[in-house]
């Protein structure tokens, strides 16, 4: 099992009283899975995700990556585990504006320590359709070429898993589309797992499996077998 | 590996510019403290070196009796150049006449600095002598050809001696400023002075040592000697220590500058806080990003640690140098324009600004980096968390140290450190409350008003916290640049008031109570000006409260083992010039006591100093005797006398009803412009007693010196305005990058540009302005305390500034404002969405 979680729960104290943000969650998630996380606004979907991918702690119960329990490691253990086993895709892209495309892609390879990070990027950004544009600045991409950046970025360590938080929200249709083929194709080709948060339905139907979250609660959706 | 990305940043935010206000604010930091640490070094180092003429050597030692064979050889051994000057009083003779002289025999070598300069008749073109009187020979001032009637190849004779008079005597350069206390002079050579046979254990003599060298040379000597000598009996002197005009004008000059100095460094230190709290907010994303992606915090603090050491040697190096190729400049340019040469600096200014740049940079960064690498990686999906502030405190305590730091590092004053730092940080904590107090009264006020005042009326409500603390570094700036502008002012207008263009330069002395009349008629004539006349009747005081006043020192005195007993008061040793008067004359204040207007009953005032030295006090009774009439007065007033002011000053002052029946010759003093000089001789034809003082030599050298002073100051203000910019620029462009997001959304929902430019104008104006008020205010006080307690100047009320203050702080925060929104709105929407992410 990739992604465990046992009765994961987040409260938040607010001056009305405790929210339930994340009511008692278990989930499992196996390798190579692509999982959708559906829901309204608001609904806690970003927070599980933040949970899974060891950004925030729980309230209470456990979340393990490679059966590695979260829960016991501290920020640095954590963050590790992230760059050797985690990628991230975000709807505001995330790019860091004073590096070029190339040097965002190569930076989780080089925190990570990998010696051919350079060569590394170079490959995945030429992979994107971004082989011309290695020495731009976010800022002088599109926003569906800031997101493909993101991409190769996410892609760069050889991730098990990656974590992708509504990558096509901030992009128009076309380009949307474009950007999920892409996210697609790639998470095919290196057999990552994915687990995406999205309210765009159509997105979610291209995952294996759909969750849904409604006001802190998550249940499984479809289960396709194929 | 995280070096490399430390570098990549470093590089690619240093080429789009983003990292420019934090390294400006470093590199002006260091520019300005090289600068001024460099310039002031070298300029004071220059002064000193030109102002030491008026002591004809860089230091002088006086003492009561010979000074030790041992104390000259250390000099000599330390690489200084000495001469031997003794000066006495005596009777001098020559053709059947008596005057009392001051003799001064002076050894090979003398003047070790400055000049004598010489004519061979009384008031005929004079030059510079490279010699000294022979064995024999005796130079005299043209005052003394007057009084005892002489001719050059006359002889004077002079205890023991004899001296056949060969030049006149036009400038010595340690003539000093007390032209009507001395005697004429005459000068002697040293070897003769022994054949006089006036120098006897107990006559009333000063030897002097003068001293010139290099300052390190003089700073060893100083060291090594000044354990040895004996507070009663030797006096050290360099130029600053003394009374002159001169010194006092170098004393105020330098402390301006130190504090200047200072005021600047606190600016760029300021800059660099604002600076430094921005650069680290303005990678809360980087490092979200970067945990998020798997950096480790050591990996993280490594980066940022490095990146921000790389900036400050990068700002630093740029700095030094920036600071190295200016204060060049203004020293060719001031070097050329005075003909003066001023001396290369040394290496400490170099540490001292690289030491600021890099404890500035270090410590104003400790705690926004804390909080940096604090940032959670949560913030990828929370734009909100800004991580932990449990660093506050060390905020506070790393800047508040650093600030103390720095004023300690340049002024090597722990007093003066103290005294700013714990008035800059009163003046802090009050200005934070009172700029909340106008925050809200603002906000009132706008209320009533049209749509951007309302708007920018609300923002300031909202970001009331926030800018309070802006206020504060605004209020801050535009005060310290205020005072900075203010005291400059005051400076120079008290220079210019001592030294107007039509300050006297001739004094005249000797007028027989007959003359002043005709005298007075002569000058109108030719439509000439003349001061008013000072009567004048020698004699000494004698006794204190029936007690002798000891004028000749014993013998054991003489050798330094006694003082005079407790009861026993030294007298002056020599005949005083007393005068009487109804009113109290201009430069003096009475400072205990009171001063007498038409009261007939005969009474005293003395000289403040006269009084401390001696122990008098208002209700002393003094004894004198004038030509031989003993009567005896209380002192009823004790005045403080500005010396400096080239106006005949009296250490005892009678009035009318005590005086005036006795003989008095008068004295005064004129102003005769260049082109009329060869007017001198008819205008005195007339009065041949009359003796004249020329003082246009030294006029001329104070004159000079003071420009230059005044240049440096305009250079050490233009760096200190420069320093309070670059403040207001870091701190409009901080709150710019918070107010972006409001003004997305404003944008976002359709507000016309105009209206958004509007209201973020009107909100800097209404900061500036109430900065600008507060500053002034801030200000005042301020030079209130500096004037009274620091430059022994008058207080004074600047109402220009009330106007000046507000409105420059409005035009400038308001128009900075208005640059830095001018430039957001240019940008579309979508473009301005895309930049905040």
């Amino acid at each position: 099992m990739l992604i465990q979680t046992a009765q994961l729960r987040k409260d938040v104290e607010t001056s009305e009283g405790i929210l339930h943000i994340l009511k008692p969650t278990d989930l499992k998630i196996e390798a190579g899975e692509t999982v959708a996380i559906v829901g309204a606004s608001g609904s806690g979907k970003s927070t599980l995700l933040s949970l899974l991918a060891g950004l925030d702690l729980a309230s209470a119960g456990d979340v393990s990556i490679d059966n590695v329990n979260l829960g016991d490691l501290d920020e640095e253990q954590r963050a590790k585990i992230r760059a050797d086993k985690v990628g991230f895709i975000f709807q505001s892209f995330l790019l860091i504006p004073s590096l070029t495309a190339l040097e965002n892609v190569m930076l989780p390879a080089e925190l990570a320590g990998h010696k051919q990070a350079e060569a590394q990027a170079r490959e995945l950004l030429s992979k994107v359709g971004l082989g011309d544009r290695l020495t731009h600045y976010p800022n002088q991409l599109s926003g569906g070429e800031q997101q493909r950046v993101a991409i190769a970025r996410a892609f760069v360590g050889t991730p098990k898993i990656l974590f992708a938080d509504e990558p096509t929200g901030n992009l128009d249709a076309t380009t949307g589309h474009k950007v999920e083929d892409l996210l697609f194709q790639m998470n095919q080709d290196s057999g990552t797992t994915l687990v995406m948060v999205t309210h765009d339905s159509e997105l979610a139907e291209r995952c294996q499996r759909v969750l849904r979250m409604e006001a802190g609660k998550l249940t499984e959706v479809t289960r396709d077998v194929a | 590996m995280w070096h490399k990305i430390s570098w990549r940043l470093l590089k690619q935010e240093l080429r789009r510019g983003e990292l420019t206000i934090m390294a400006a604010a470093i590199v002006l930091s260091v520019t300005a403290v090289l600068s001024l640490a460099l310039f002031t070094e070298r300029l004071q180092a220059g002064l000193t070196e030109r102002s030491a003429e008026f002591l004809a050597a860089d230091r002088v030692l006086s003492s009561r009796r010979d000074i030790p064979e041992e104390w000259l050889s250390r000099a000599q051994d330390e690489g200084l150049q000495t001469a031997d000057r003794v000066v006495f009083n005596s009777m001098a003779f020559a053709n059947d006449e008596l005057a009392l002289v001051d003799v001064k025999a002076v050894s090979e070598g003398y003047p070790l600095r400055g000049e004598l300069r010489t004519a061979q008749q009384p008031f005929a073109a004079d030059q510079v002598a490279d010699d000294l009187p022979a064995g024999g020979e005796a130079w005299v001032a043209a005052a003394l050809f007057q009084e005892l009637n002489l001719s050059v190849g006359d002889t004077l004779e002079i205890g023991n001696s004899e001296f056949e008079v060969t030049r006149v005597l036009t400038y010595e350069p340690d003539v000093g400023f007390s032209v009507f206390t001395d005697s004429p002079n005459v000068l002697i050579n040293y070897s003769e002075l022994e054949a006089t046979g006036l120098i006897q254990p107990g006559s009333r003599v000063r030897f002097n040592v003068l001293f010139a060298g290099e300052n390190d040379d003089l700073m060893r000597y100083e060291e090594w000697l000044k354990p040895q000598l004996n507070d009663d009996t030797h006096n050290w002197r360099s130029i600053e220590d003394g009374d002159s005009p001169l010194a006092r004008s170098l004393r105020r000059a330098e402390r301006f500058m130190l504090l200047a100095s200072l005021l600047g460094v606190v600016l760029a230190a300021t800059a660099v806080a604002v600076a430094a709290q921005r650069y680290c907010q303005r990678n809360y994303d980087v490092v979200a990003i970067f945990k998020t992606l798997g950096g480790q915090r050591r990996q993280i603090q490594k980066i940022f640690i490095l990146h921000l050491l790389l900036l400050t040697g990068f700002s630093i190096a740029t700095g030094l140098l920036l600071g190295w190729l200016i204060q060049g400049q203004v020293v060719d340019l001031v070097a050329r324009y005075f003909d003066v040469n001023l001396p290369a600096g040394s290496g400490r200014g170099y540490l001292l600004a690289a030491g600021t740049g890099l404890v500035s940079a270090v410590m104003f960064t400790l705690y926004p980096l804390l909080r940096l690498i604090e940032i959670p990686p949560l913030r990828v999906l929370n734009r909100e968390m800004t991580g932990t502030d449990r660093w506050r405190w060390l905020h506070w305590v790393a800047s508040g140290g650093t600030i103390y730091l720095l004023l300690w590092l340049y002024s090597q004053q722990w007093l003066l450190s103290t005294a700013l730092f714990a008035g800059g940080a009163l003046a802090a904590v009050v200005l934070l409350f009172v700029s909340r107090f106008f925050i809200r009264a603002s906000r009132q006020a706008g209320m009533q008003a049209g749509s951007a005042w309302r708007l920018a009326m609300a923002g300031l409500q909202r970001r009331a916290q926030a800018n309070s603390v802006q206020m504060l570094s605004f209020s801050t700036a535009i005060m310290l640049l205020l005072l900075v502008l203010a005291l400059r002012h005051e400076l120079l207008a008290d220079w210019q008031e001592q030294l107007p263009d039509d300050a006297p330069n001739f004094f005249l002395v000797n007028v027989a109570q007959e003359n002043v009349a005709p005298l007075k008629a002569r000058f109108e004539q030719r439509d000439l000006e003349i001061n008013e006349m000072y009567p004048i009747v020698p004699g000494r005081m004698t006794a204190v409260n029936d007690v002798a006043v000891v004028d000749e020192v014993s013998k054991e005195q003489a050798e330094g083992e006694t003082a005079p007993a407790a009861e026993q008061r030294e007298g002056f040793g020599r005949e005083l010039s007393l005068t009487w008067r109804d009113t109290l004359p201009p430069n003096n204040t009475v400072v205990a006591g009171e001063w007498w207007g038409d009261d007939p009953q005969p009474q005293v005032s003395i000289e403040s100093e006269v009084a401390e030295r001696m122990r008098l006090g208002v209700g002393d009774e003094l004894t004198f005797n004038i030509g031989g009439q003993v009567f005896t007065v209380p002192v009823t007033s004790v005045r403080e006398v500005n010396w400096g002011s080239l106006q005949p000053n009296f250490y005892m002052i009678f009035n009318t009803a005590t005086l005036a029946d006795f003989p008095a010759t008068y004295i005064s003093s004129f102003n005769l412009p260049e082109d009329r000089k060869s007017e001198l001789y008819e205008l005195f034809k007339p009065f041949p007693q009359v003796s004249l003082i020329d003082l246009d030599a030294i006029m001329e050298q104070l004159r000079e010196v003071i420009e230059q002073v005044s240049i440096a100051i305009l250079f050490v203000l233009i760096l200190v305005i420069v320093a309070g910019v670059l403040v207001l620029l870091a701190q409009v462009q901080a709150s710019m990058e918070e107010r972006q997001k409001e003004l997305v959304i404003l944008r976002t929902l359709g507000a016309p540009a105009k209206l958004l430019s509007r209201s973020v104008t009107y909100e800097f104006v209404v900061l500036g302005a109430i900065s600008g008020l507060i500053a002034t205010l801030a200000m005042e006080l301020s030079l209130y305390i500096l004037q009274t307690q620091v430059f022994e100047l008058a207080a004074t009320f600047h109402w220009r500034f009330w106007l000046i203050g507000p409105i420059a702080g409005a035009v400038i925060v308001g128009s900075m404002g208005r640059l830095a929104c001018a430039r957001l709105i240019r940008r579309n929407t979508a473009q301005l969405i895309r930049r905040l992410g």
